[in-house]
């Protein structure tokens, strides 16, 4: 994904054909998100470079079978990561390396390049992440529309999603794993595909793959579900009661019209909910990849940490900030093409 | 006119079935929080009892794989919950103001860093970062990670709250208090604070929520605290010690569903406050 | 409705966005060759996306390669990462069976029985006192096709002194490597170090010169030799993030040298998932055959009819692998006190960490730390005067007698020039067991007065705390199960002290004892079958460290081996007329008798 650049972008703008203003206001987004940007990955640099310990020990104590020839290893190791090099040097090759698409070599699996170790664990992300974050909102949404000022939904179904959205992550995996992986045996309690295969291009491979995706998929589902339905709930009332409404209503129109209104006036907050809970999902996937064993960046992540792997956690914090830095922007454009107010007035503030 | 207005909360309040409800249950652990330390007689990591022995009249929640009173670090994991929830929920919502409130009043430049700030906290990683900074700790006690989870927690909060001040802040009364040459800080604490207390509320009561699940996140990947027990402990070591697979299912069934339910009544409770305060919103 | 429609198509341009960066799973090239429809409703859309759906949209193929289960033999507990190659010195990191099922030593040693067995080697024998001379096998040939020669065993040998490899140090002592004809090889030494040389014979691995004389120094210390040549029983048919799959191969020289014959046409070794619950569920589930890793509840599994099995039917379960002490760091008051420290290991309750934290599946240590292989090795006489036992009064008499009292009065004692003993015990976090054997240490401390607690920093940072030298007492089992106890007194008394942080070498406690490292180095020069002459250093050394105390032993690490009959039969096992080999895939095991292990399985009817 290191290749994302505005320049993709720009080809969507025109199939909307949108005028002048948008372009400065974007152009000021743009500004922002790379600032935001560099100060997010400069942080990301320093802060494992600040943990105790350090990779080589690690490397070291992993290898550590024949000790006599630790002091030549160590040496080597400590050369390969240019962990000699004085600390703005190191910062310095960083960013060069980076601009050249290069993160570094891992230590977690010494020696391949980081870039490769993330490439692999992405698609699982992707596979997971993005149909969970996506269903869960629209269903959510959809849901939270249907059940508000209806009595008997308010009152039955909704209590569910407060218990959905108030269950830690790992709980629910756990409860699913216990359930339906181990009691039931239905699922497959971990990995991304089945161990008995090689990665091919085959329905039975395809098969495997959506075998083990469904339970973290389902998890994180239901948390995102519940939470998203009882925000849209709370946003439809908050709607139907506003003055406009009543207005409307006095003047004899019908109730579902008013409710659609309701519902474009309030997908808006809903939107921008989305962008603000983006990390709080990324940090559920990673507990969830946890549980599952999940092969993701989530679980690259905690790797990375357990083995002081600076590279790779670099290399996965980029990731996630240009991920969460891409949806924003991409909520940015919804919102323009979704409220009129902020298409003529470039007031709205979706990140 | 001030009185009224409060029994008017009142009275909506003792009608609001969603409040009534949530109230109750935070009531039932709240209590038990206190309550339940008096009806064990073991401490909670001490070797008391047989090995993973189910529920029983005498250890109600059964024990763990080493002969640990489940019901004992039970009672001991909801206190660290509550005070996790109250200091990083209370901190998380304090820093929101602060944020929200300069960044919405004094708008512009300060507006804009400000902004940028949250925009940053936003974009990073929390959790991970909580992880990594959570590991640079020696020594890993519930008050420090109470912290951490405060200093992560703000932003949404603050966006919020900047906002709601973004539209006070036009107000007439707020005009008249800025042109008689009252102080910035002075204005929003006795002119725009007052008119939003209802809804810092309902912002402290969700940072709470949150920063229990967040605590319980960090317990569960092992990031917890060290030198105590709690809740997401118990579920970290039961999940550690094969708790799943050998059946122990009472040792980390409870400590999820009582994190679930407080934090369910927390919001259930926010909903039922929202109502009450918000005279449109309450049911007809 | 229509002012939804932008969103949902905001959407759906996300999702396949994201999808045009990361396909999913990358098609195999002849897949993508062998369709090239594409959808005709996406092509309304621009170009771009097109080219993106053709890749996604390709039409998989009907059957999948898996593995038939029952001439597959599933192995799990040894790669903690990703496994990246087959590079047998980049040591932390190669995959499982890198050394042992492709390349093989020269020798196997079996610790159940103190044997060595010639593997790659005929026979080998010191001709000389500094001469040792090793006959090679005939009619062994790698999988390349390419024979075996004496060429190999020197080139691996010379390599080393270019490249730093785990086996460099060799040159420390060795003088030259020198090939006689195509299966003699002479090892002439500057200085025969006869301990230190007995753990290479079977603990270095043979490559092959043509492939490797190639390669830069970079390649050979850390490259990831993707292809390796073979001498052993199977060549590597793939790797991916979570496993590792050996295929056999024809033509082991060993089926018709000692007519051994591994059965599992296939060996498949999963990565450790970090979360033991993972591994449990497959030993349960009949997933693994073989699963060496820690295991709790293991007397529930073997009593519970779930098939599976332990090396010993009952307690302890397991053999042994190391031993676990309780470090002291000597250079830090008061641990720097011999009484100070004989006083903690007697206030040390080993028996609870064995049966409540362990639930039986460990054994206790013995005072001097051997492990029961090196059982002939222990000066009893020795051990009974000098020894140490769980005794708190005698804990609290010695710290008495040192001068050690609670002056303050706050329950604890101080140190007898008045100063406040606060210590803290180390082990990383979410290592579970040892989390709770240090809870057992700590009360056990506390309750003769000496005020510590238990401290887990993660691990990298208690590796930092270790090479540092900044801890105060910590958890460690580093020394392993070798062929000589000579090892394991190298472990504990290394010098020079001041380079600990980089060599890393054992002693983390930083003892200094010129006479115990004197001791050892005379070790070093016994030859390793003079039983007699290592004996008068050994129980010296034992009478040093039993009144010294520098370290505490505490209990035995088992040699983690879960086995299921399932599909596999004829494990290793304590039962008579069972195999009697080390059931374990770990690094450095297969070149003990673990292959042999594989070559005693039989597939279950």
């Amino acid at each position: 994904m290191e290749d994302w650049k505005i320049g993709s972008q720009t080809s969507v703008l025109p199939f909307f054909q949108l005028g002048g203003p948008v372009k400065a206001y974007f152009r000021r987004k743009l500004l922002i998100y790379i600032l935001t940007f560099f100060v997010a990955v400069t942080i990301d640099w320093m802060i494992p470079r600040f943990m105790p310990g350090n990779p080589v020990d690690v490397l070291m104590a992993r290898a550590g079978m024949f000790a006599e020839g630790a002091e030549l290893m160590h040496d080597y190791y400590t050369n390969v990561f240019g962990l000699d090099l004085p600390v703005w040097r190191q910062y310095l090759n960083f960013w060069n390396a980076l601009l050249h698409g290069d993160l570094g070599t891992s230590v977690y699996v010494f020696p391949l390049p980081v870039t490769k170790v993330i490439m692999r664990a992405v698609p699982f992300d992707i596979f997971l992440l993005l149909p969970s974050i996506l269903l869960s909102w629209l269903a959510g949404n959809w849901f939270g529309a249907f059940a508000a000022r209806s009595k008997r939904l308010d009152n039955t179904i909704l209590p569910l999603g407060y218990i959905l959205t108030a269950t830690p992550y790992m709980w629910l995996a756990m409860l699913l794993a216990w359930a339906l992986g181990i009691v039931l045996k239905i699922f497959p309690m971990s990995g991304g595909y089945s161990y008995a295969m090689t990665p091919t291009f085959s329905w039975a491979f395809i098969g495997s793959l959506l075998e083990h995706w469904f339970l973290p998929f389902v998890s994180l589902f239901l948390v995102g579900f519940g939470g998203w339905a009882i925000g849209m709930r709370n946003m439809i009332i908050y709607e139907l009661e506003s003055d406009y409404s009543h207005y409307l209503e006095a003047l004899g129109a019908p109730r579902r019209l008013v409710r659609r209104y309701a519902f474009n006036n309030a997908i808006l907050p809903q939107l921008t909910g989305l962008a603000l809970q983006l990390g709080v999902i990324v940090a559920g996937a990673l507990v969830t990849e946890v549980v599952f064993s999940y092969p993701g960046i989530g679980y690259l992540i905690l790797q990375a940490i357990n083995t002081r792997d600076y590279f790779l956690l670099q290399g996965c914090f980029l990731f996630i900030i240009l991920m969460v830095l891409l949806a924003n922007f991409i909520i940015d454009i919804a919102y323009v093409l979704v409220d009129p107010r902020t298409r003529t007035g470039m007031q709205g503030e979706a990140i | 006119m001030m009185n009224l207005k409060k029994n008017e909360f009142l009275y909506f309040a003792l009608r609001n079935n969603k409040l009534k409800i949530g109230l109750a249950v935070l009531f039932f652990f709240i209590l038990l929080t206190f309550i339940g330390p008096l009806l064990t007689e073991y401490a909670p990591m001490d070797y008391i009892g047989p090995a993973s022995a189910a529920p029983s009249s005498e250890f109600w929640f059964g024990t763990t794989t080493f002969g640990q009173d489940v019901f004992t670090q039970f009672v001991h994991g909801l206190k660290a919950s509550f005070l996790v929830g109250i200091v990083g929920g209370g901190l998380g919502t304090l820093l929101a103001i602060l944020v929200g409130f300069i960044a919405g009043y004094r708008g512009g430049m300060v507006d804009e860093i400000l902004n940028m700030l949250t925009n940053i906290v936003l974009v990073i990683p929390t959790l991970a970062v909580l992880l990594i900074i959570v590991a640079y700790l020696e020594v890993r006690g519930l008050f420090i990670e109470s912290v951490f989870i405060g200093c992560t927690a703000w932003p949404w909060a603050a966006r919020a709250i900047r906002a709601q001040t973004f539209s006070l802040r036009t107000r007439d009364f707020v005009d008249l208090a800025r042109l008689s040459g009252m102080r910035s800080l002075k204005v929003i604490f006795t002119e725009i604070a007052p008119n939003m207390m209802s809804y810092l509320l309902l912002v402290f009561i969700l940072q709470f929520g949150g920063a229990i699940l967040v605590a319980a996140t960090l317990d569960f990947i092992g990031l917890g605290p060290t030198n105590a027990i709690s809740l997401g402990l118990m579920m970290n070591n039961a999940v550690l010690w094969g708790a799943l697979l050998l059946g122990i299912w009472w040792w980390f069934i409870p400590p999820g569903l009582a994190i679930t339910a407080i934090v369910g009544a927390l919001y259930i409770t926010d909903v039922g406050l929202d109502e009450v305060f918000n005279p449109k919103l309450r049911e007809m | 409705m229509n002012k939804r429609l932008p969103l949902w198509i905001t959407l759906i341009m996300i999702l396949s966005l994201i999808l045009a960066g990361c396909a999913g799973p990358t098609p195999t090239p002849q897949t993508v060759v062998q369709t090239v429809e594409v959808p005709k409703e996406v092509t309304v859309v621009e170009t771009k996306e097109v080219v993106v759906t053709q890749e996604v949209l390709v039409t998989p193929e009907p059957g999948a390669e898996v593995y038939e289960r029952s001439e597959t033999l599933y192995t799990g507990g040894t790669q903690w990462g990703p496994p990246t190659g087959f590079n047998p010195w980049n040591l932390g990191n190669y995959a499982m069976g890198t050394f042992g099922l492709c390349y093989e030593p020269l020798f196997i040693y079996d610790p159940l029985t103190d044997e060595f067995t010639p593997w790659l080697a005929e026979s080998g024998a010191w001709t000389s006192d500094n001469v040792y001379q090793v006959k090679l096998r005939q009619g062994v040939t790698w999988s390349t096709g390419e024979p075996f020669t004496a060429a190999d065993v020197k080139y691996t040998y010379d390599a080393a002194q270019e490249a730093p490899v785990s086996i460099s140090p060799v040159w420390d002592f060795l003088g030259s490597v020198e090939q006689l004809d195509d299966t003699t090889v002479n090892f002439v030494f500057d200085e025969p170090l006869y301990q230190r040389w007995s753990y290479y014979l079977y603990s270095a691995p043979v490559v092959s010169k043509s492939r490797w004389e190639t390669k830069s120094v970079e390649e050979i210390t850390s490259g990831l030799n993707e292809d390796p040549e073979c001498t052993g029983p199977y060549v590597a048919e793939t790797l991916d993030q979570t496993k590792v799959v050996w295929l056999k191969r024809d033509g082991w020289w060993a089926t018709e040298a000692l007519g051994l014959d591994p059965k599992p046409k296939r060996i498949v070794d999963i990565v450790n998932s970090g979360n033991n619950n993972v591994a449990l569920g497959m030993v349960l589930q009949g997933q693994f055959d073989l699963n060496n890793n820690f295991l709790p509840g293991i007397s529930k599994l073997v009593e519970g009819g779930y098939g599976v099995q332990t090396y010993y039917l009952g307690s302890p379960y397991h053999l042994s692998a190391n031993t676990a002490w309780l470090l002291l760091n000597l250079t830090k008051k008061p641990m720097d006190d011999p009484a100070f420290r004989r006083a903690v290991a007697f206030a040390i309750d080993t028996e609870q960490i064995v049966n409540v934290v362990y639930g039986g599946m460990v054994l206790p240590a013995n005072p001097t730390g051997l492990l029961p292989t090196w059982e002939k090795y222990i000066d009893q006489a020795v051990v009974d005067e000098v020894g140490f036992s769980y005794d708190p009064e005698e804990a609290k008499q010695i710290l008495a007698g040192a001068g050690y009292k609670d002056a303050d009065g706050d329950g604890f004692v101080e140190a007898p020039d008045g100063s406040k003993i606060e210590l803290k015990i180390n082990n990383p976090a979410g290592w579970t067991d040892w989390m709770e054997a240090n809870r057992v240490i700590v009360s056990g401390l506390q309750a003769v007065g000496i005020s510590a607690q238990t401290n887990f920093p993660d691990f990298p940072e208690y590796l930092s705390q270790r090479n540092e030298g900044t801890f105060d007492m910590m958890i460690n089992n580093d020394a392993q199960i070798a062929n000589t106890p000579f090892r394991y007194y190298l472990w504990m008394a290394q010098n020079p002290i001041e380079d600990i942080a980089t060599i890393q070498d054992g002693n983390y406690g930083r003892y200094d004892n010129p006479e115990a490292f004197d001791l050892v180095d005379q070790l070093d020069m016994v030859p390793t079958d003079d039983y007699e002459g290592m004996m008068a250093i050994l129980s010296q050394l034992q009478r040093i460290f039993l009144t010294d105390m520098p370290l505490i032993p505490l209990w035995y690490n088992g040699m983690w081996s879960q086995t299921n009959n399932t599909y596999w039969t004829n494990w290793p096992s304590s039962a008579d007329g069972a195999p009697h080999w080390t059931p374990v895939s770990w690094r450095g095991y297969w070149n003990m008798t673990a292959i042999r292990m594989l070559t005693d399985l039989e597939p279950a009817q």
